[in-house]
């Protein structure tokens, strides 16, 4: 049963309980391995389809917080759903104060209604939570949620740019200073970095604006492209010198990762959504 | 010389940092306001499908119906801060008074609506809460050192938190 409370809410401390490990976290242990992969399954391959982002996330208890409170914080911190959809749902359980909450995103408000977040806790979770029956209310659940949700997002072109969050920035930080060291290295002057430097410094200005930073940058990186260019050629020259095996760095690609869960996208709610009780 | 382009180039940004937080704090304001005006529409669908069997009840529905139009004709800040408050104390009320008639709580109308009150009660608190986690980050650099050095050449001033008025602890809750 809802409690409507026209008080402001009083804060009590909220607590992170853990990173997400997945679109299912069972902090609490209501459900076996099979059910959350299955879970896990319907949840990921919807992300794929249609970038929308829903998590399940049960925990022992509330320690006190309002599970209103709880949720948003923890939505926020998490950042369910795309950034710049803002399209997370939130279904959170707390087994020993048999509350759940489900929190819309911003994005998903209008597809996902207050009201349908009810009748869904009432006529699907509820039921199943007051026989334990934890893993029917949990699915059915997100049937619904999906099947509400279903109509406000086509997937576009914008889909795919999803997957840059995660798995280009870590190219870009990672392996492309590494495959530019090899390059760089080999070649025994060193006015190429501080080219390869400048023009970093150009795609940031472009990116920015160039009034404040573009050019601070473009000098900034060429001075850094020169300076890395010059450390890195020696470092390759007196190696090869002596005979060695070349430096770490001009190691063969790592091992690829496999498909993993690779976080949640930065997005964030309003308080949107419904709690219940069993 | 380098200490002075350093300095300038740091009361720069600041200044541009405190610009933005200012202006955070106004826009997370407009949210504020979008939640209370998306209470305000929801309450006639209430009335509606309660008053034909609490009719008797006319008390109730003036103070709620006084209430809002007191809100609709707010117009600086303060006076809507203040109408939203009168109307959440009237709104109170009469769900209070909802409690009383069993037949209207199990009502399947009746209980949708009151989901949808609730849902935006809970969004005026969140968003609350973000204006006062804004006003916070200003009011932090306003009063830090060394930012409060350029706070002050630049005439910054603390921002008020929002705090709501005496007495609204004491709303009755309603059990759905």
């Amino acid at each position: 049963m809802a409690v409507l409370a026209i008080a402001p809410m009083v804060v009590f401390g909220y607590a992170n309980p853990g990173s997400p490990e997945g679109f299912v976290n069972d902090f609490a242990g209501l459900l076996n391995q099979e059910e959350k992969i299955a879970i896990e399954t319907k949840l990921d391959s919807f992300e794929k389809e249609s970038s929308n982002e829903i998590a399940i996330v049960t925990i022992a208890s509330l320690e006190g917080d309002s599970i209103e409170n709880f949720a948003v914080k923890l939505f926020e911190e998490w950042g369910i759903g795309k950034k710049d959809k803002d399209n997370g749902v939130l279904v959170l359980i707390a087994k020993e104060d048999r509350q759940m909450r489900i929190e819309v995103g911003y994005g998903l408000e209008g597809s996902l209604t207050d009201a349908q977040s009810y009748w869904i806790i009432k006529n699907v979770m509820t039921p199943a939570f007051v026989s334990d029956d934890f893993y029917s209310g949990i699915d059915g659940a997100v049937d619904s949620i999906i099947q509400a949700v279903k109509g406000e997002y086509v997937p576009s072109e914008d889909a795919s740019d999803s997957g840059f969050d995660n798995v280009n920035w870590f190219f870009l930080i990672f392996v492309l200073p590494i495959w530019l060291t090899s390059i760089l290295a080999r070649s025994k002057s060193w006015w190429l970095g501080g080219v390869i430097g400048a023009i970093i410094g150009f795609v940031i200005g472009l990116i920015k604006g160039f009034l404040y930073i573009g050019f601070g940058a473009i000098g900034v990186f060429a001075l850094l492209g020169l300076l890395f260019d010059f450390i890195v050629s020696k470092k390759y020259q007196k190696n090869r010198s002596q005979g060695g095996t070349p430096p770490w760095w001009m190691g063969g690609g790592g091992k690829g990762g496999g498909s993993h869960f690779g976080g949640f996208g930065g997005g964030i709610s309003g308080g949107g959504g419904a709690s219940g009780r069993w | 010389m380098v200490l002075v382009v350093l300095a300038l180039v740091y009361g720069w940004g600041t200044y541009n940092s405190l610009i933005n937080r200012n202006e955070d704090i106004d826009k997370q304001w407009a949210q504020v306001e979008t939640q209370y005006q998306r209470r305000f529409d929801l309450i006639p669908n209430l009335v509606e499908s309660v008053k034909g069997i609490m009719e008797q009840e006319q008390e109730v529905f003036g103070a709620v119906s006084e209430a809002r139009t007191r809100y609709a004709g707010a117009s600086s800040v303060d006076e809507k801060a203040a109408a939203a408050q009168q109307v959440e104390t009237a709104l109170g009320r009469l769900l209070a008074v909802v409690e009383n008639y069993p037949q209207l709580r199990s009502a399947d109308n009746v209980q949708t609506l009151m989901v949808q009150l609730e849902g935006t009660e809970n969004r005026i608190s969140v968003e609350r809460m973000r204006f006062n986690e804004a006003v916070r980050e200003l009011n932090l650099k306003i009063k830090r050192f060394p930012s409060n050095l350029v706070a002050g050449i630049f005439g910054f001033d603390e921002r008020v938190y929002f705090e709501s008025a005496e007495g609204a602890e004491n709303a009755p809750e309603v059990e759905l």
